[in-house]
C-alpha cells in the first residue's frame, strides 16, 4: 500500500460562482475517489493558504497537481507559494475549450456536457498521476 | 438610497465534508433567494488576493459559511476586509463528527442526509441574511484610479 | 540597447534556431550584463526571477514560429518589452540555417548580426513594440457595482463607440480593443477569432470576434482602418481579454485611412463612462 506521504496531492480551486468551479472540484473528486484512490488524496486548498501547519507539512516539497477552473490559477499559484511541487496544472478552460458551443450547467449542477467535461479532466489527472508511479 | 447587497464567503474545503454541505448550502440560498440578492465571493480568488472580492467585502456587509471550527473563511474576510456582519460554523449544525468526516462526495453522490444537512444550514444562512439591516451598509463607492489602494 | 534587460530565451534543444536562441541570450549577458532567466526553471518555479523581471524590461528571443518563450511569459503574465524570432532574423538576413544543432560559419554571422543591432543600433530593437505607435499603459476612472469593477481609461487620444469597442489613436495608426463592459458581460472567454491581417475595415466594420460559454461577441471597429497586426497572444490565451482589454487584451492594430472623418462619431471618455454606468445598472437592475 501506497503510504499517505507518497500519495499524489490533488487541489482543485473549488471557485464557487462558476461552472468551472465546479467542474475543478468534480474532476478533483472523481480522480482521488474513483480513479486513483490508493495513488492520491485531495488537500483542502483554503487550508494552504490560510497557512495551516498540518497542510502546508502535508504538502511541501511534494508531488501536487492542481485543478483550476478559471485563469487566476488560485490553486496553482498558492500551491507553489506554499512549497509544494506543482508537477502538473490542470486547467478546466482547456478542456471546456474542446467542446466549443455546448452548454455544461450552472455553478450548482452539471448536466450532462458538463459531466462529460468532468470525465475527461479526471482522466487527464489520472494519467499524470499514474505517470509519477 | 444606495443599492443594497449582502455578500456570502464560503468554504469549499475538499478534504472533509464540511466544505461540500457549506459549499452546497450557499449555492442552495443563492440560487433560491429571491428577496435580496446575495452576492457569491470565491474564497480561493478572495484568499489569493481578488480585489474585486475584498474591495466589495470592505463594503457591503459579508457573512461567512465554514466547514469546520478551521473557519478560514471568517478568518480570512476579518483579516483582509474587516468585521464580518455573520458567520455560519456548519460543524455546529451539522455536528463535528460529520463535518470532519473525510469522505467528500460528489454531487451526484448526495444522499437524503446530506440534502437535510444542506437545507439545514442552508435555513441558518437566510435567517443571518434577514438579520442583515440595510444599515450595515458602509454606502462607501468606488471612483478613482484603478487600484482601489490594495 | 536599453540598459539591462532580463533575457528569456526559447532554449529549443531540437533545431538550429533554438540553440542560437540560447547563444544569443548567453553572450547578451556574458559580454553586455543582462540578466538571464532560465525557461525551464521559470515553467515549473518562476518566484526565482520576480524580482528580476519586476526590475528589468523582459526580452524575449523566440528560436522559431512556435514562439515557446513568447507563450511562456504570457503563460507566467511577464510584460515583454522587446522581442525577436531567429527563424526571421535569418530570412531578414538572407542567411539559411543548416539542419543541425551545430553552430557553423553561417550561424554565428546570423549571431553577430543580431548581437550587432542589439547592441549598437540604440532604439532599433524597442522599435520593434513601438512601430504601430501604441504604448500600453493607461490611466483608469473606475465604477463599482457588486463586486463587479469596470474600468475606463483616461486619456484624450481614446475613443469610443457606443458598442462598447475602443480605438487608442497614435499618429496614423490605431491600437483597437473591447471594453471592461464587453468582458464582464462575456465572463471567461475562451475563443478569439481576429480579424485578417491586411484587411480594409469600414468604421463600424467587424473586426474579429470573441466568444465565451454565454456568447459570441463580434468587435465592431471605432476607426476604418488597414489591419497591419493582431494580438496573437490571444490565440492561446484569449482570458488576457478578461485580465485587461486596453493593455494585454488588445485585439488589433490599423493603419488608418479615414481618422478625420470617423472621429465626428465617435465618442470620448466623458461620455461612454456615463453611457456604461447606464448600461451597467440596466442589466443589473
Amino acid at each position: 500500500m501506497i503510504s499517505m506521504d507518497s500519495k499524489v496531492k490533488v487541489i482543485p480551486c473549488s471557485g464557487i460562482g462558476k461552472v468551472y468551479g465546479l467542474m475543478a472540484r468534480e474532476a478533483a473528486l472523481k480522480t482521488v475517489h474513483e480513479l486513483c484512490p490508493e495513488k492520491s488524496e485531495p488537500v483542502c486548498l483554503a487550508w494552504i493558504v490560510t497557512g495551516d501547519q498540518e497542510v502546508k507539512d502535508k504538502i511541501e516539497g511534494r508531488d501536487c497537481i492542481t485543478v483550476d477552473g478559471c485563469p487566476k490559477m488560485c490553486a496553482s499559484k498558492n500551491v507553489s507559494d506554499a512549497g509544494g511541487i506543482v508537477v502538473e496544472e490542470i486547467k478546466v478552460l482547456d478542456t471546456v475549450k474542446e467542446h466549443k458551443g455546448e452548454k455544461f450547467g450552472s455553478a450548482s449542477q452539471l448536466d450532462g456536457c458538463g459531466e462529460i467535461v468532468v470525465s475527461e479532466i479526471a482522466s487527464k489527472i489520472a494519467d499524470r498521476i499514474n505517470q509519477e508511479k | 438610497m444606495a443599492e443594497f447587497k449582502v455578500g456570502v464567503i464560503s468554504c469549499s474545503g475538499e478534504e472533509c465534508l464540511g466544505g461540500t454541505i457549506s459549499r452546497l448550502a450557499t449555492r442552495k440560498v443563492l440560487d433560491e433567494l429571491k428577496m435580496v440578492e446575495p452576492v457569491t465571493l470565491c474564497l480561493p480568488l478572495y484568499l489569493a488576493g481578488g480585489k474585486e472580492e475584498r474591495n466589495f467585502a470592505r463594503v457591503y456587509p459579508v457573512i461567512t459559511v465554514d466547514g469546520c471550527h478551521k473557519c478560514c473563511a471568517k478568518r480570512s474576510t476579518e483579516k483582509y476586509s474587516g468585521k464580518v456582519s455573520g458567520s455560519v460554523d456548519v460543524s455546529e449544525i451539522i455536528g463535528e463528527e460529520n463535518a470532519l468526516d473525510r469522505k467528500t462526495v460528489r454531487n451526484k453522490d448526495l444522499t437524503a442526509e446530506h440534502t437535510r444537512m444542506i437545507d439545514r444550514v442552508a435555513g441558518e444562512i437566510v435567517k443571518m441574511i434577514g438579520n442583515i439591516s440595510p444599515d450595515a451598509y458602509s454606502g462607501k463607492t468606488f471612483h478613482g484610479c484603478g487600484c482601489n489602494g490594495e | 540597447m536599453v540598459e539591462k534587460y532580463a533575457v528569456l530565451p526559447c532554449n529549443g534543444l531540437d533545431k538550429c534556431a533554438g540553440v542560437i536562441s540560447r547563444e544569443i541570450a548567453l553572450r547578451l549577458c556574458g559580454e553586455a550584463g543582462h540578466e538571464i532567466i532560465c525557461p525551464v526553471f521559470s515553467r515549473i518555479a518562476e518566484v526565482k526571477y520576480r524580482k528580476i523581471i519586476s526590475e528589468h524590461p523582459l526580452f524575449v528571443i523566440d528560436g522559431c514560429p512556435t514562439r515557446c518563450a513568447s507563450k511562456l511569459a504570457v503563460e507566467k503574465n511577464f510584460k515583454i518589452s522587446n522581442k525577436i524570432t531567429v527563424t526571421e532574423e535569418a530570412k531578414k538576413s538572407g542567411i539559411e540555417l543548416n539542419d543541425t544543432l551545430q553552430l557553423r560559419e553561417k550561424e554565428q554571422a546570423l549571431i553577430g548580426i543580431i548581437l550587432n543591432d542589439l547592441m549598437n543600433t540604440g532604439n532599433k530593437v524597442t522599435q520593434t513594440i513601438e512601430e504601430t505607435g501604441v504604448s500600453c499603459h493607461f490611466d483608469y476612472e473606475t465604477f463599482q457595482k457588486g463586486k463587479f469593477l469596470f474600468r475606463v481609461p483616461v486619456n484624450k487620444e481614446i475613443f469610443f463607440n457606443e458598442n462598447d469597442c475602443w480605438a487608442y489613436v497614435s499618429g496614423n495608426r490605431a491600437r483597437i480593443g473591447v471594453t471592461d463592459f464587453v468582458q464582464q458581460n462575456l465572463s471567461d472567454i475562451l475563443f478569439f477569432t481576429p480579424p485578417e491581417m491586411g484587411a480594409e475595415i469600414d468604421q463600424f466594420g467587424e473586426a474579429g470576434e470573441i466568444e465565451s460559454s454565454k456568447s459570441v461577441f463580434e468587435l465592431i471597429t471605432p476607426v476604418s482602418g488597414k489591419v497591419i497586426a493582431v494580438n496573437e497572444a490571444l490565440i492561446q490565451k484569449p482570458e488576457l481579454i478578461n485580465e485587461n482589454p486596453y493593455e494585454l487584451g488588445w485585439i488589433a492594430d490599423l493603419e488608418l485611412t479615414a481618422f478625420e472623418n470617423d472621429k465626428e462619431l465617435l465618442i470620448g471618455f466623458d461620455k461612454y463612462f456615463e453611457i456604461m454606468k447606464r448600461k451597467v445598472n440596466d442589466l443589473n437592475g
